[in-house]
């Protein structure tokens, strides 16, 4: 137990670390970028105002709302205390509007987009990938070269051609926003059949992509599984097949579902392309905004909560496999 | 080396990527010879040209002309000018004016186009039509004036005193043969919407990415393989440092990373090298984690404990006792990286964060522009297509080498 | 198991949305009864605060070619075809005293608020008096033309500026005031003024809303709002409207809402055109020609030709002045403005909706016929250049001592190549494909120019400071049409009143110092004489022409209008009227059918079929 306690106690202390070192990244990397927001603010603001005076006036006004004019180490203290009240302050782009309001309203879409997506894409993926590692021969001759071509399609690429094909050409599914033209969101089946209407061409963009990567790791997965000494060994004890294929897939499964962790933790930098091409509501397209526009409280929300989910991820990830793999449990006791 | 060369190329998936791959190589070389100049010369006024071959019309009238009697030439004539829905739309016409159609047949083209003639008038807005529709009438009468206007078009040149002399006339026989004609150019992938010559551009445009994936592959495997290959072999507190580096780029993904940097340096500074470099300097990291599981695994075998008793330096260590042992998959890593690459500068190109667009054209770049000018809503697919294409074939070809060098390597895996 | 995952996902975010809905009302609006929009709203409206500064809401507080008419209005309505003031809260009396130093005229005896009562002349009073104290666009843009606006009950007179000769600055700014200035209401502006404490800063920032999101602004206009969110903004027609008193429309407007979902980018707003589920698009769609001529849909444009659209402004590229190798050598600058190759820019950059420098010879003026009327076409025709002149423009170069001495292909000036930027905002796809037909013009005649495209935000910062030696050659509109123009937009281009003046968004955004320009400039507001006008225009045509201080690279209307005709027609076509309630026929201009008299395009419309 106490190996265990070292071994946690070292993660721990390293995941901290790693923790604030990303908070301050993320804090600092947006603030670098050249442009200056609260003067484009004054712009707007200033209209056609003419009078330098004025124009300072309002400038000045909002480098203290913003804190602007502190050093950047008084800020970082300002941001961080306000961040663990969930506090985001004021987006810049969409003045006054606050920056935890612009995350909630689109974190929802992010969410269902992306969840069924990375799981349904996952499930299908590995399926595909087990049943050609099983079956070989034909299946295998082609399931392999067209998952890997898949595969390799980029996002926008995919996303383009779904868009074409049947936003475009067949006209099937809508391809732009989150819920139809004509509607005010409202609890009804038409709008939910709305919301999932405007939902296909995303999600089969993320889903299609993703088989196909998810397909090739769990071939390959299985493959070394099969070929493995325990298989031979059990074959040789007569143990019946179906039962050596469960333990072979149950095996190969492992690294894949630290895949599906991962990419759970960052959906939402990942589907970025998917929502700007679709216009889909999402944090995605808010985080594309927040950047063209130098919004960098926005900016800096957003990495945030992608850095905290991927930290909590891997946290969760290597607390597990320290339990459940044993060659983590050897590594404990050098 | 030799043996496992033939091994590789015995693979008939490294083969079938590494096909592909020269192939694109080969034609990224070979194709300018045939088609020298700028790609990003701007050889047509307007926009999104069709795919095709386009005759110089000023040539061919001046080019000699065959007669050819062809029986489905007035036919064809004809309906390029009158299709059945312009029938149907006329009718829809003589109904909106309130015309009595009854004993009118709808294909009898002379009866409809006279009646047409008779009672077409462009000054009248019928009652409840679209402004739409009123002006496709109005197409539509141009159209059919031209088909009444006769077997012969007249060229007629500018004479000295200003006046028009009839230099030749054409009838609706005459024909002339496309190699007779001075200026013909062939557009396979039309043009884009700066009146590029799409296809010259698709093919500088694949080596400028190629060369940015290659120069983005080699910085991340150099910084990848360094910081593995120190963490892996020393551990201890550089491992943990090294781990500790490497965990924050990766709790930070990479793309965002990607698109924060590529913004900060601003477009002034933003060359095809400088974004390739940053594409390396943000994608290192996954190297370095699997050199360094690799490098762990080595690092207590006899020969390596062999060389350490034996007092050799860490970097002759390094270098002939465990990069022999990890090159391949070096290698396989610095190809995914290579693919990993291109794939970054289009997605970064696409948002507007790619290299300036002045100076060479990028796949990334063409799939951007394509995109500003609605490419792909207004059906110029061949701005864009192509540019998937070709971006999914080389990332294919790239991993296609890469899982056939895999199982090379790690016999488990083969077939 | 998929359709499973998203259904209860759907669900959970369904509820989550309506827990934020409202309850009364459609909730889904009636194709029939509704009229879309796209182009002009890009993100969540923030505000609908009318003497506010900080709001982007471009269906109700805004102005395109003429203000914004749907919820806010202004006393008179701009008609971009005529040229125009017609009356709207105001009567069609406005008339100057003798020394054009008062202008009087009478509001409407219907003219209501949307709580039931009058507007008079203490909201026009009080909507002045407040924009000057706090500084908004109406106190900054018509304070120093105006000193005070009196009057009682329905009569309003506005008092101008004096300069020390004793006469106006400016009547033609007045003019202005009333089709760009919406009135706000009195009594609610002092309960703005009151609730922050009379914090400028604060009044401007104010929403318009209270705390529970309702509005509780009064408004004069037809229509208010109904929905509001970062996916769609909805107006609904209050049916108490004034305006249908037979004094003003004599009906409603037809369209019981008007919707604007916000796209994410031109493509995605082109689409929804396309598939009908937007009826009026305010985009720019390049080949616009193709929906109708390729896609055979029911979209057309006002004109059945190119250029389809009415040009009221000129996209210019702007010398900076404060950069010495540019403003010591006007050879330089008429020199890259006659190798630039315009027809290429106007095909492509603008699919043609631009008629070329050949068609309408570049000028201080825009394409319309009025404006093209204010100048002496012959007189200033040898100095006219329709581009693409790349010998002309070596000739000048050399000819001015400008040569390449070191064989590198670039010219030096002070033993310096000649090195320079052209620049304009990145994603605004047509200027920048103009700003790569500038640097490709300079290849051609041995100056170097690179394009450099930075974000909007930064691109903005930079170029509205007086002082900034950053960009060479960048890009902005002058003003399109108003009362005003052309004078404004001559002032803009020439005007020595932007010198100098921090956060400059308003003019002269090159620093261009012309001391004999500005004199004639200044004399433009105060001469009625048409003669003398037009010798005026055409002096100063001449010296813009000569000192080439910019050059406008095509022409283009101040708000693009297509439309789709699947549900709704009898949008503005050419020649296409509206009639007033005295019986004439009045020109409907092609303003997104919100814009001025544009408005009327909402009485006109008709169901299809």
């Amino acid at each position: 137990m106490k190996g265990y306690r070292k071994y946690f106690g070292k993660k721990i202390f390293w995941f901290i670390l790693t923790f604030i070192a990303a908070v301050i990244l993320n804090f600092i990397l947006p603030r670098l970028m050249p442009a200056d927001p609260v003067a484009s603010i004054t712009g707007k603001l200033a209209g056609g105002n003419a009078d330098a005076q004025a124009v300072a006036r309002i400038y000045e006004h909002y480098q203290e709302e913003f804190g602007t004019n502190l050093p950047m180490y008084q800020q970082f203290l300002r941001f961080c205390k306000n961040a663990i009240h969930g506090n985001f302050g004021l987006s810049f782009s969409q003045y006054p509007r606050s920056v935890s309001d612009i995350i909630g309203s689109a974190i929802g879409w992010t969410i269902a987009l992306q969840l069924p997506a990375i799981i349904v894409g996952w499930l299908l993926g590995n399926i595909l990938g087990a049943l050609a590692a099983y079956i070989r021969k034909g299946f295998d001759k082609v399931l392999m070269p067209v998952s890997l071509f898949l595969s390799n399609v980029p996002a926008f690429g995919m996303a383009v051609v779904l868009l074409v094909i049947f936003g475009v050409y067949l006209k099937v599914a809508p391809i732009s926003g989150g819920y139809a033209f004509d509607m005010i969101p409202h609890l009804s089946w038409d709008f939910i059949k709305s919301v999932i209407s405007h939902y296909q061409l995303p999600f089969w963009s993320i889903v299609l992509v993703s088989i196909g990567g998810q397909a090739v790791g769990m071939r390959s997965m299985s493959i070394y599984e099969l070929n493995a000494d325990y298989v031979k060994y059990s074959r040789f004890l007569g143990i019946k097949d179906r039962k050596i294929v469960g333990y072979v897939f149950r095996n190969a499964m492992l690294p894949q579902v630290t895949g599906l962790a991962l990419s759970i933790g960052t959906m939402i930098g990942g589907a970025l392309v998917a929502e700007i091409i679709f216009s889909y509501p999402g944090l995605g397209s808010t985080m594309y905004a927040a950047v063209t526009a130098a919004d960098y409280p926005l900016i800096s929300a957003t990495t945030l909560i992608i850095t905290v989910m991927v930290l909590i991820v891997t946290f969760l990830l290597d607390i597990i496999y320290g339990f459940i793999d044993p060659r983590v449990k050897a590594a404990q006791v050098e | 080396m030799k043996n496992t060369l033939r091994q590789v190329f015995h693979s008939p998936k490294f083969v079938g990527g590494f096909v592909i791959f020269v192939a694109i190589l080969l034609t990224m070389i070979i194709y300018p010879i045939f088609n020298p100049g700028n790609p990003l010369q701007q050889i047509g006024v307007g926009t999104f040209a069709k795919p095709g071959t386009y005759v110089s019309l000023y040539d061919a009238t001046k080019a000699k002309t065959e007669t050819f009697r062809l029986p489905e030439a007035d036919e064809n004539r004809l309906a390029a000018s009158l299709t059945d829905e312009d029938r149907v739309a006329m009718i829809e016409y003589f109904n909106a004016m309130e015309i009595d159609i009854s004993d009118l047949d709808m294909d009898d083209t002379d009866a409809l186009l006279q009646l047409w003639e008779d009672n077409y008038d462009p000054s009248v807005r019928p009652k409840g039509m679209t402004g739409a529709r009123v002006n496709y009438f109005k197409r539509l009468n141009n159209s059919l004036q031209d088909l009444k206007s006769g077997d012969t078009l007249v060229i007629a040149e500018e004479g000295e005193d200003g006046a028009l002399v009839e230099s030749k006339t054409i009838t609706t026989t005459d024909y002339v043969n496309t190699n007779a004609v001075a200026n013909v150019k062939s557009l396979p992938l039309g043009t884009d919407n700066f009146g590029r010559d799409v296809l010259k551009e698709l093919v500088s445009a694949t080596g400028t990415s190629i060369m940015i994936g290659l120069l983005a592959g080699t910085v991340a495997t150099i910084i990848g393989l360094t910081f593995g290959l120190l963490a892996g072999y020393l551990g201890g507190f550089v491992d943990d440092l090294i781990m500790f580096i490497t965990n924050i780029f990766t709790v930070i993904p990479g793309f965002v990373l990607l698109i924060l940097i590529s913004y900060s340096i601003g477009q002034e500074q933003r060359g095809a090298a400088v974004v390739a470099t940053v594409i390396g300097l943000t994608g290192w990291t996954w190297t370095a984690r699997s050199v360094r599981s690799q490098v762990i695994s080595l690092r207590n075998r006899d020969h390596v404990n062999l060389s350490k008793l034996s007092g050799h330096s860490l970097g002759r260590i390094i270098l002939t006792d465990i990069l022999p042992y990890i090159a391949s998959y070096v290698v396989m890593a610095f190809i995914l990286q290579v693919s990993s690459g291109i794939l970054a500068e289009a997605q970064l190109s696409l948002l507007g964060l790619g290299p300036r667009t002045t100076e060479v054209p990028t796949l990334g770049l063409m799939m951007n522009w394509a995109m500003l000018y609605s490419a792909h809503t207004n059906g110029s697919w061949w701005a864009y297509f192509p540019v998937i294409l070709v971006i999914t074939l080389i990332s294919f070809s790239l991993n296609l080498m890469n899982t056939g060098l895999d199982q090379v390597f790690n016999p488990t895996l083969r077939d | 198991m998929k359709k499973l995952i998203a259904l209860a996902l759907a669900v959970v975010m369904v509820l989550g949305l309506s827990a934020t809905a409202f309850a009364d009302g459609d909730v889904v609006l009636p194709r029939e009864e509704t009229l879309y929009f796209c182009g002009q709203q890009w993100g969540a409206v923030n505000s609908w605060n009318p003497i506010g500064t900080n709001q982007n809401n471009s269906m109700a507080i805004a102005a395109g070619a003429g203000w914004r008419e749907l919820m806010f209005e202004t006393l008179y309505m701009w008609n971009v075809l005529d040229g125009k003031l017609y009356g709207l809260l105001a009567n069609d009396d406005y008339a100057w005293n003798d020394d054009m130093t008062q202008l009087t005229f009478t509001i409407k005896d219907a003219a209501k608020w949307s709580d039931g009562s009058d507007v008079t002349a203490a909201d026009v009073i009080r909507t002045f008096d407040v924009g000057v104290e706090i500084g908004n666009g109406t106190g900054s843009g018509y304070g120093p033309y105006i000193d005070s606006i009196e009057g009682e009950g329905k009569t309003v007179k506005i008092n101008a500026k004096l300069n020390d000769d004793g006469q106006p600055i400016n009547p033609l700014m007045i003019l202005n005031f009333l089709e760009l200035v919406a009135i706000a209401q009195a009594d609610w502006i002092d309960q703005v003024y009151e609730a922050n404490g009379g914090d400028a800063t604060a009044i401007l920032n104010d929403d318009g809303l209270n705390d529970a999101g309702e509005l509780e602004v009064p408004y004069t206009g037809p229509y208010t709002m109904y929905f509001s969110d970062d996916q769609k903004v909805v107006l609904v027609r209050d049916d108490n409207y004034w305006g249908q008193d037979a004094s003003m429309w004599g009906k409603l407007p037809v369209p019981k809402y008007i919707a604007h979902a916000m796209y994410a980018d031109n493509a995605a707003g082109e689409v929804a055109l396309k598939a009908g589920e937007v009826d009026v698009s305010q985009q720019f769609i390049g080949n616009v020609q193709n929906l109708w001529l390729e896609d055979g849909l029911p979209i057309s444009t006002y004109y059945e030709e190119a250029p389809y659209g009415v040009c009221l402004t000129m996209p210019t590229a702007w010398y900076n002045m404060n950069m010495p190798v540019i403003a010591e050598n006007p050879a330089l600058r008429k020199a890259i403005a006659m190798a630039v190759d315009y027809d290429s820019i106007i095909a492509n950059a603008m699919t043609n909706q631009s008629p070329s420098f050949a068609d309408v010879p570049r000028s201080l003026m825009n394409p319309t016929e009025g404006e093209q009327a204010l100048y002496d076409h012959d007189a200033v025709a040898d100095l006219q250049w329709a581009g693409n002149d790349i010998d002309g423009a070596n000739a000048l170069l050399d000819e001015a001592g400008l040569v390449d001495t070191d064989g590198d292909g670039i010219r030096e000036y002070n033993g310096e190549n000649i090195s320079l930027n052209a620049v304009c905002p990145n994603g605004w796809t047509d200027w920048q494909a103009s700003m790569e037909q500038v640097a490709a013009a300079g290849k051609e005649i041995g100056v170097e120019i690179t394009t450099l495209y930075p974000e909007a935000d930064m691109y903005n910062t930079v170029f509205t400071d007086p002082d900034q030696t950053e960009y060479a050659i960048f890009m902005w509109s002058p003003d399109a049409s108003s009362p005003s123009n052309p004078w404004s937009r001559v002032n803009q281009f020439m005007g020595m009143d932007y010198l100098g003046v921090t956060n400059n968004w308003s003019g002269n955004w090159g620093q261009y110092e012309n001391p004999e320009a500005d004199a004639l400039i200044k004399k433009i507001p105060l001469t009625t004489d048409e003669a003398e006008l037009k010798d005026l225009y055409t002096q100063l045509t001449e010296i813009y022409l000569t000192e080439v201080p910019s050059f406008s690279l095509m022409y283009r209307p101040s708000v693009f209008h297509a439309v789709n005709e699947s549900v709704w027609t009898n949008f503005p076509y050419e020649g296409q009227t509206y009639t007033m309630g005295d019986g004439t026929e009045v020109l409907v201009p092609p303003a997104d059918c919100t814009d001025g008299f544009g408005v009327a395009a909402l009485y006109n419309l008709e169901l299809v079929g």
